[in-house]
């Protein structure tokens, strides 16, 4: 183990990025986030008819779930509090949004902060519930919230839009922002290309901002209250306020990937919001692994390619391609798949996605001797 | 207004009687194993649309499809038993729960591959003729499955009490160390509890079958509100199981039929945040304590 430094003083050790490997890694995930979409934008045409096309929209999609699957994540996966309300966040969240922007016609970058204090508001009032009970009984209280918010969302929607969606026009950014001067208006964010930049940052920043929270005195208590609550409040630990705290955090990036994801969609309307969004982001942080940020990246990477990779696997496999049932089938397929695939992993291997790719990181650091 | 009442009242007490079977078998997986079954609904609809093939398609009378249809579910407990739940014995109960979870989305993805998302018009294998109490028109399935679901009850409740297998069931459910000390085997116990659970399930399956409007995927969702009827009964206990399932499955129709169908999927959730509230073991269940 010669390669691996210790740590001599606190600086060290406060770094996100502490080794080399992780350096290297960090420097070509970023070449690779900057220098793909221009790929994607100016018709690359990949070997074997992979359809980039797509994939710019399931990576915008994917970068709105993220922030929704970590927070998710921080809540269940590191503090233990088993909560089923994240679908109703997300229709928290499409509701200020869709009050504020198309309603009230506020600006996108003023709504998006907002959608983030109110749903730190509304985080405070799920985790009344989180202080009186935990386990089962909390997942089966949380699991009502999903049927009250969509009881309102409902409510909301016939009462301001009729039968018809909420439609949320582009954001822009405004004209005296220097470089991107488009003229009248600003530059309008229309495209997938520009969503994609405008998504990207906020992603990233939510992670890093969720990423240091795990690693704050805040972070260490949510640890210890999820090990055991009433005996981390021996050690100084306030388990209310840990709860009170984690469900703040979650619930306000849940609540704003909400309002990301509407205004990204352009179109929200009563079916948007099945109970089955709920199970999609358990299928994210357990596919791609608990208690951890890269899970979530993963998650939703995985939740949103899947399917365009199994489609282009079905498309391109000769004699796949020929079985009509695959093709008539395909969400369902899909749907079959991931349950199979959650059992699995479950079973098999606990901690999903990002516990393989561990495996496979630290096959290859201790190559010679891990064979 | 009186006769609206009866009507709801009928209608609502077989509802009931569906919630009663399917908690039922919530509460006894949950009693002896400690997982929580959120695929119940999922199930429930395997059962609706096996009873609709043979009752509808095979044109079979209703009580030899009950029973088979009980039988092909219960068997596919053991297959969950033993294919997939043994190996999670220890886990945390989040990873068990999200299991069933995944055994939701494939058995949604299934029923959509296989039966279509088109809806079906309800079976016809009880009587629909009306009766006619207090000037009120109802249906008299209503009360056949209302019967038919405390039989089934009933039927279990004095295995559970009186019979041999009901005992081991009940000491493993109560002291697992202690009982396969004794010489019963939890393993076996354990697929019993998903025998029953899941032909309970299939039954519920049935009679709702008989009872909806439609026949599709929306179905799915008794079982999720089926979950407040068990906390309201207390999550361990079989009395309790029905008495919940009554009280939710009345108040959920009498709510839904004054105030308006969309106050139909809260109606069962209000009740059990406010259940979780005042007693969060439930109207029978023992309270839970919990090691510090």
């Amino acid at each position: 183990m010669a390669r691996e430094k210790f740590i001599t003083d606190y600086r060290q050790d406060m770094r996100i990025i502490r080794t080399r490997p992780q350096r290297v890694w960090a420097i070509l995930i970023t070449v690779l986030l900057v220098g793909l979409p221009f790929l994607l934008n100016n018709g690359w045409t990949a070997p074997l008819n992979f359809p980039w096309v797509a994939w710019l929209t399931v990576l915008n999609l994917s970068l709105t779930a993220i922030i929704g699957a970590a927070a998710f994540n921080l809540l269940v996966g590191n503090t233990g509090q088993v909560s089923l309300a994240h679908a109703g966040l997300l229709i928290f969240g499409t509701i200020i949004s869709g009050l504020f922007g198309p309603l009230w016609g506020w600006n996108f970058w003023i709504v998006l902060p907002l959608t983030m204090i109110t749903g730190a508001l509304a985080g405070v009032v799920i985790a009344l519930p989180a202080l009186r009970l935990k386990g089962l009984y909390l997942l089966l209280a949380t699991l009502g919230i999903y049927y009250f918010a969509y009881f309102v969302y409902k409510w909301f929607l016939v009462r301001n839009f009729g039968f018809i969606p909420i439609i949320y026009s582009f954001p822009s950014i405004p004209e005296w922002f220097p470089w991107l001067n488009e003229g009248e208006g600003g530059l309008a964010i229309n495209n997938n290309f520009r969503w994609y930049w405008t998504i990207l940052p906020i992603t990233a920043l939510s992670l890093l901002f969720m990423s240091n929270v795990i690693r704050t005195s805040e972070g260490r208590a949510f640890a210890a209250v999820k090990a055991r609550d009433t005996a981390s409040s021996l050690v100084g630990v306030s388990p209310v306020k840990s709860k009170l705290l984690v469900f703040m955090v979650s619930s306000a990036f849940v609540s704003m990937s909400g309002a990301l994801q509407s205004y990204f969609l352009s179109a929200r309307e009563e079916a948007s919001y099945p109970f089955q969004t709920t199970l999609d982001y358990a299928i994210m942080i357990v596919l791609g692994g608990f208690s951890s940020i890269l899970g979530a990246v993963f998650g939703a990477l995985f939740f949103y390619g899947a399917p365009v990779w199994i489609d282009w696997i079905r498309q391109e496999t000769p004699i796949l391609r020929d079985i009509n049932f695959l093709y008539s089938y395909k969400s369902e397929i899909n749907l079959a798949v991931f349950g199979f695939l959650i059992v699995f992993v479950l079973v098999r291997s606990p901690d999903g996605l990002s516990g393989a790719w561990k495996r496979v990181k630290s096959y290859f650091a201790k190559w010679p001797y891990s064979l | 207004m009186m006769e609206r009442f009866i009507t709801l009242l009928a209608s609502g007490l077989s509802l009931g009687a569906v919630y009663a079977l399917v908690s039922l078998g919530f509460v006894l997986v949950f009693k002896s194993t400690r997982v929580l079954n959120l695929a119940m609904g999922e199930f429930l609809m395997i059962g609706t649309y096996i009873g609709y093939f043979l009752i509808t398609h095979l044109g079979l009378p209703f009580i030899p499809a009950l029973l088979i249809v009980a039988a092909v579910m219960g068997s596919l407990g053991l297959f969950v038993h033993y294919g997939v739940m043994r190996n999670l014995v220890g886990r945390p109960f989040f990873a068990i729960v999200l299991v069933t979870i995944g055994i939701a989305i494939i058995i949604r993805g299934i029923i959509l591959v296989v039966a279509g998302p088109i809806e079906r018009p309800r079976m016809q294998g009880l009587s629909s003729n009306i009766v006619n109490i207090g000037g009120a028109q109802v249906e008299i399935y209503n009360f056949i499955i209302l019967g038919a679901a405390l039989v089934l009850v009933l039927g279990f409740y004095l295995f559970f009490r009186s019979s041999r297998l009901g005992l081991h069931m009940r000491a493993v459910a109560e002291n697992l160390q202690a009982s396969s000390a004794m010489g019963i085997s939890p393993d076996r116990i354990y697929a019993l509890a998903w025998f029953i659970s899941l032909a309970m399930a299939g039954a519920g399956g049935v009679f709702f079958g008989h009872y909806t409007a439609a026949i599709d995927l929306n179905i799915a969702a008794i079982g999720i509100r089926a979950a407040p009827a068990a906390i309201v009964g207390g999550l361990d206990s079989v009395e309790g199981a029905i008495v919940g399932g009554l009280i939710v499955g009345t108040l959920e129709q009498m709510g839904a039929g004054y105030f308006g169908a969309d106050y139909r999927d809260i109606i069962p959730f209000l009740i059990l945040t406010i259940m979780l509230y005042v007693k969060p073991a439930g109207l029978f269940g023992s309270p839970e304590l919990v090691r510090i």
